[in-house]
């Protein structure tokens, strides 16, 4: 399992290079989130500031990492995410999930996607030419979250 | 001394990242908050429900009794990433 918060750079290319080789898993799947140049109005977003809180936030993220790994059958995760200052187009998150077939690692990354997006401890500024608002989780947010709840 | 800590949107309404507070027996969570955010509640800004409250980088319940070296949090609601 490897979980990292990075102040600075996410290359999701280099993260899957550093997933896969080597690896002998019959399935990879990962995701990458990239910040929108737009709001849900059409504003355009310059960048997001992503606060976070040293220590509780990466608890947050390893806990979703193990709770994944514990719950489906996968070999491996990896959850990498931004702090700070992310401009539009760039990479904000990665997730990955290996396994012996693909239906564990497409279920254990769509989980942890899910989680993240409501449940990381984050707090997230939308800034842009007159723009600059905090972003609560969206009623779909939690209804992405509460999928895993009812099974 | 305690250590106060703010994150998110609670933050920037308190113009603070950081202060310290001065111990005394008897000091539980919620009346922490409530003489820190005291002028924001009065004002209508904030409510206490909108406060979300860690003691030690845990989530902790509001009737808790602080000690001299903890380190509390308020801050807004997770936005998740």
């Amino acid at each position: 399992m490897i979980v990292r918060l990075l102040p600075e750079v996410l290359d999701s290319t280099h993260a899957f290079r550093e997933f896969s080789d080597g690896a002998a898993d019959g399935a990879i799947v990962t995701f990458t989130g990239k910040v929108r140049p737009a709001d849900k109005t059409g504003e355009a977003v310059d960048h997001l500031y992503l606060d976070w809180y040293p220590g509780m936030t990466e608890a947050s993220m390893e806990a979703i990492a193990h709770s994944a790994c514990a719950r489906f059958d996968v070999a491996r995760v990896m959850v990498l995410h931004r702090c700070g200052q992310v401009h539009a187009g760039e990479d904000i998150v990665f997730v990955a999930a290996a396994a012996a077939h693909r239906r564990a690692a497409f279920e254990a990354a769509d989980y942890m996607m899910d989680r993240l997006k409501s449940e990381a401890a984050f707090w997230k500024r939308e800034q842009g030419a007159g723009v600059e608002r905090w972003i609560e989780p969206t009623a779909a947010d939690q209804a992405d979250r509460k999928r895993w709840e009812d099974e | 001394m305690i250590r106060v800590l703010f994150f998110g949107k609670i933050s920037d309404l308190i113009g603070q990242r950081e202060i310290t507070v001065p111990h005394e027996a008897g000091l539980t969570l919620h009346r922490l908050r409530d003489t820190v955010f005291s002028d924001l509640m009065a004002a209508q800004a904030l409510k206490p429900s909108d406060i979300h409250m860690s003691v030690n980088q845990t989530k902790a319940r509001e009737d808790i009794a602080l000690n001299d070296i903890d380190e509390v949090a308020f801050f807004s609601v997770f936005s998740g990433g």
